[in-house]
């Protein structure tokens, strides 16, 4: 990609600080996205995938210090920037949808309401069609998102909607004010098969008929594979692959990402015997003595260079690997600062 | 045993004020159990020489209209206002869970009667209640006791009410009746110990009110009659001299009542922590 | 290629005769039906005459979507809920006959048994693991402390729990122990039929496979009937012999897994299988789902989504025929597509 990224975020680490000790729950992410790109973000509870969206929107939790790096979104460094800075950007700029759409929506107020306060809130929206009621707008929203019926359903509380409905809304809300970042936090989880099918056609098509750049998080890789331009694998606070949806799949470098692909059955897999689960636990993130590769001690190749070195994910790289001995092609680049220190 | 003694322990030395409130309630236990066996006067005699003398060596904290010391007065009063304060609160308690997790378990008509009994209750000011139970059914400590029971029963009834009703249909529940639980194990082994934790906050609470309850009923003459020294009755007895300039008569008792109130209060929080099995590590 | 166990097919109104000798059924659920009153006189009609056997040893799939029944069909099955018509009959005993509050005293209680989709929610956070495993053996064999305890030991072995795990709370365990304890819990009785309600739902993509793994040994090593819902076909279709597809508490499609994984016959059947990712071109759905509540008996529940939609849809709701190896309840489902 030739174009500069619209986001680009360098060597970012955020830590929380809780009763029990310090849970380094990101280091050293490097991750882009360009526009109108759809990026999928995958890895398993704890890899940190939610943390580092809710860091880039600036809504985390408030033990969490961030510990270094920097994302900048449109010249402007979001991890430096001012609370008054970043509301004015979310909801114009950067939306985000949320994984459990019932409660993501105010349940008291009518769903074309909240599309109004939101519409309202960012008044002076580029794209805005000025000439329009904000009641126009929003049911032009609800109309957008494919919702039959919307000058009735404005009128709607969430408890009257199904849950595919409600996902529906909460995209309408995200996306009215036409913002060139979409977030979404494992929108489809807990949804049907093919709800899940019909919502994710519908982030999709949004995104490139706006030419949207959409961060897809999700612990579903087939899911991101069928959906996604290129994919993002994370585990235990690190990103450990990149690479373009098809290439991941096929070429599986990281052997997390290898161990991940073996351990979900598809259409081929003729017993549960011939899957192979990820074998170890994930480390505990308030360890003194992490190793550098945070995979080491669940990984079959392990060397002494993995303990004590990090390996870096090259974010201009088309498909890169965060691993001293990868399944194919070269390990990552030295980098100077990679080696780990115990404390 | 052991694992609950460590549990309590490390509980307890988490949050000093806990310490506290737990030692202040140790205290007063010890003196409701051997009160009576130390004190130093006897809280029944008078002397009517020694009338209304302010706090001295001889008097901790001064004497009444009738010359009796009012310290051994409120040290023995502990006893008394400390068992009808648990009695209250254990009858409460265990009345008031065993109804609510009826009517939340089952509904239909059960919860329809009990809820209605409940709010017949506390649709009065719950202490005008109090005096005319005690009023219509005489003037005895166990009608005090009754009376005090009977005006909490809606805080528990609450409680168990709507902790039953969101766990109703929780898993566990679904699969303790696969494990072959009828309807009265399942209330008893599997939803009564979960419903404890927040239970417990409300004995904590009630015990203070209770205490305040059996005051405020001696105070106005209904339940403990004088010369029986219970803190309510101290303080009444004191009330007309804080005019004229006899402060302690009427401020040692209140002081303690408010004390064991506080403690209890304080205590509420601690309990909660002891039984919920989560805190454990 | 019907060489798996001897399958009887039970449909309304005319039975089928099976292609080999009939083995009697463990479970045979005849003609179905719960109904809840929504006020007003109307019915929502969650589980709608529904009709298959389970054979011993045979493990049965049951997929649908949200709001299709088959949690509903589960909870009838296992005696969670009373049924508004139909029997369940169980080794030759109507079970529901017997009323939901009384079947926890049971003779046939142990005989089946459910592990629960989320594993923290189905136990109890005042028990350990063990006394959660070992209330069912005190309640229903009779079994003393000491045999219990022994048995308890057996179980978790049998699944992979450790022992040293069985004196924790279920906030002091993982996932998958949990999910661990979950299934000790249901197997310690011996149970002839186990259900299994979307077990590995709320597990990490890790976990799961170790789960998916341990059901798979389990079902061999035991024999025992297993009917496993879940929204995952991939999972399913690798645990299952045969698989019953519901739509609307309605049964559209029952078959031997494969053959309804490689061709569909019941165009709800397709456009599932077609949406699972990376299965190709989506066969879209358009509309909403039509409502549970008193749907008209002479309409397809199905009509109105359906890709194919003709008059005939609204005016005669299609009844289970044999199509190829599948029952499938459609007027166009057509032997030779593939």
């Amino acid at each position: 990609m030739s174009a500069p990224p619209l986001l680009d975020v360098k060597d970012f680490g955020l830590e929380f600080r809780t009763r029990s000790g310090t849970v380094r729950a990101l280091e050293g992410i490097n991750l882009r996205i360009h526009k109108s790109e759809i990026v999928g973000l995958v890895g398993e509870s704890g890899s940190g995938k939610s943390v580092l969206s809710y860091a880039l929107l600036g809504i985390s939790d408030r033990a969490a210090k961030v510990t270094g790096g920097t994302a900048i979104f449109g010249g402007l460094d979001l991890l430096k920037a001012s609370e008054k800075t970043l509301a004015d950007l979310r909801g114009r700029e950067v939306s985000m949808i949320f994984q459990s759409p019932r409660t993501a929506l105010n349940p008291i107020r009518q769903v074309g309401l909240q599309i109004e306060d939101v519409l309202r809130r960012h008044a002076a929206a580029p794209g805005a069609d000025l000439g329009k009621s904000l009641r126009e707008r929003a049911v032009q929203a609800l109309r957008e998102v494919a919702i039959s019926d919307p000058q009735r359903r404005h009128a709607a509380y969430p408890f009257e909607m199904s849950g595919g409905m409600c996902q529906r809304v909460m995209i309408a809300l995200a996306l009215a004010c036409r913002p060139s970042l979409l977030v979404a936090d494992e929108p489809t989880t807990g949804l049907d098969v093919t709800t899940q099918a019909a919502v994710m056609d519908l982030i999709t098509s949004l995104a490139r008929e706006r030419q949207m750049a959409t961060l897809f998080i999700t612990h579903d890789l087939a899911l991101a594979a069928d959906y996604c331009d290129r994919i993002v694998v994370m585990h235990a606070g690190h990103a450990v692959e990149a690479a373009p949806a098809r290439a991941l799949f096929t070429q599986a470098r990281h052997p997390y990402t290898a161990r991940l692909l073996s351990s979900t059955p598809d259409d081929k897999t003729r017993s549960a015997q011939s899957l192979q689960p990820v074998p170890g636990n994930l480390p505990d993130l308030r360890r003194n003595d992490l190793p550098g590769c945070r995979f080491a001690d669940r990984c079959e190749r392990k060397t002494e260079q993995c303990v004590n070195e990090r390996p870096a994910l090259a974010a201009d790289a088309a498909h890169s690997v965060a691993c001293w001995h990868p399944l194919f092609g070269p390990p990552s680049a030295r980098s100077h600062g990679s080696e780990v220190q115990h404390a | 045993m052991n694992e609950t003694l460590k549990h309590i322990k490390h509980v307890l030395s988490e949050n000093p004020v806990t310490m506290l409130a737990a030692a202040l309630f140790a205290l007063f236990v010890l003196i409701a159990f051997v009160g009576p066996s130390i004190v130093p006067i006897d809280p029944l005699a008078s002397d009517a020489t020694a009338a209304l003398k302010p706090p001295s060596a001889a008097h901790w904290f001064g004497t009444d209209a009738l010359g009796r010391d009012i310290f051994s007065r409120t040290l023995v009063a502990t006893r008394l206002d400390l068992g009808i304060a648990v009695s209250a609160v254990v009858l409460s308690f265990a009345l008031g869970i065993a109804l609510g997790l009826a009517a939340g378990f089952f509904g239909g008509w059960w919860d329809t009667l009990i809820t209605r009994t409940s709010d017949t209750i506390m649709a009065f000011p719950l202490f005008v209640l109090a005096m005319g139970i005690v009023a219509a059914l005489g003037n005895t400590v166990s009608n005090i006791v009754l009376a005090t029971a009977i005006i909490n029963l809606p805080f528990y009834i609450r409680v168990a009410r709507a902790e039953a009703n969101i766990r109703r249909g929780a898993g566990f529940i679904e699969a303790a009746r696969l494990s072959g639980n009828g309807d009265v194990r399942i209330l008893a082994v599997h939803l009564f110990p979960n419903i404890l934790p927040p239970a417990m906050v409300q004995v904590s609470l009630n015990m203070g009110w209770a205490i305040l309850n059996a005051a405020g009923l001696s105070f106005i003459g209904l339940g403990v009659r004088p010369p029986t020294p219970e803190w309510g009755i101290l303080v009444a007895e004191g009330a007309q001299f804080i005019v004229s300039g006899e402060w302690w008569v009427s401020f040692f008792p209140g002081a303690v009542l408010m004390l064991a109130v506080f403690t209890f209060n304080l205590l509420g929080d601690a309990l909660r922590d002891i039984f919920d099995p989560r805190r454990r590590t | 290629m019907l060489d798996a166990a001897p399958l009887v097919n039970k449909l309304s109104p005319t039975p089928t005769p099976a292609p080999q000798a009939p083995t009697a059924a463990l479970l045979s659920l005849e003609r179905l039906h719960r109904r809840f009153n929504v006020g007003g006189g109307r019915q929502l009609h969650a589980v709608d005459d529904i009709s298959f056997d389970i054979a011993p040893g045979e493990s049965v799939g049951l997929v649908g979507e949200s709001g299709c029944g088959k949690s509903t069909l589960v909870r009838l099955i296992a005696r969670l809920l009373d049924t508004t018509d139909g029997r369940i009959v169980f080794s030759g005993d109507d079970l529901a006959a017997i009323p939901a509050k009384r079947f926890a005293k049971a003779k046939q209680r142990p005989a089946i048994q459910m592990v629960f989709q989320d594993p923290t929610d189905s136990l109890n956070p005042r028990f350990t693991a063990r006394e959660a495993i070992r209330e069912p053996l005190t309640l229903l064999t009779g079994m003393k402390r000491g045999e219990a305890d022994a048995r308890v030991d057996e179980v978790a072995a049998q699944v992979g729990l450790p022992a040293v795990l069985l004196s924790r709370f279920p906030h002091q365990l993982s996932g998958g122990q949990k999910a661990r304890v979950g299934i000790a819990r249901a197997l310690a009785v011996k149970p002839t039929l186990l259900i299994l309600d979307e077990p590995t739902a709320a597990l990490d993509v890790s976990v799961q496979a170790v789960v998916l793994q341990l059901l798979e040994q389990l079902k061999r090593d035991l024999g025992l009937s297993v009917l496993f819902v879940s929204h995952d076909l991939n999972v399913v279709r690798l645990l299952t012999d045969r698989v019953a597809v519901m739509y609307l508490g309605k049964l559209v499609e029952i078959g031997p897994s494969e053959h309804v994984f490689r061709s569909p016959k019941h165009p709800y059947t397709q456009s599932l299988v077609s949406a699972i990712p990376g299965q190709g071109p989506r066969i879209k759905l358009s509309g909403e789902v039509s409502s549970p509540i008193d749907p008209p008996p002479q309409v397809c529940r199905f009509h109105g989504r359906c890709p194919r939609g003709e008059d005939r849809c609204a005016r005669e709701a299609p009844p289970l025929r044999m199509v190829g190896s599948q029952l499938v309840a459609c007027h166009f489902a057509d032997p030779a597509a593939t």
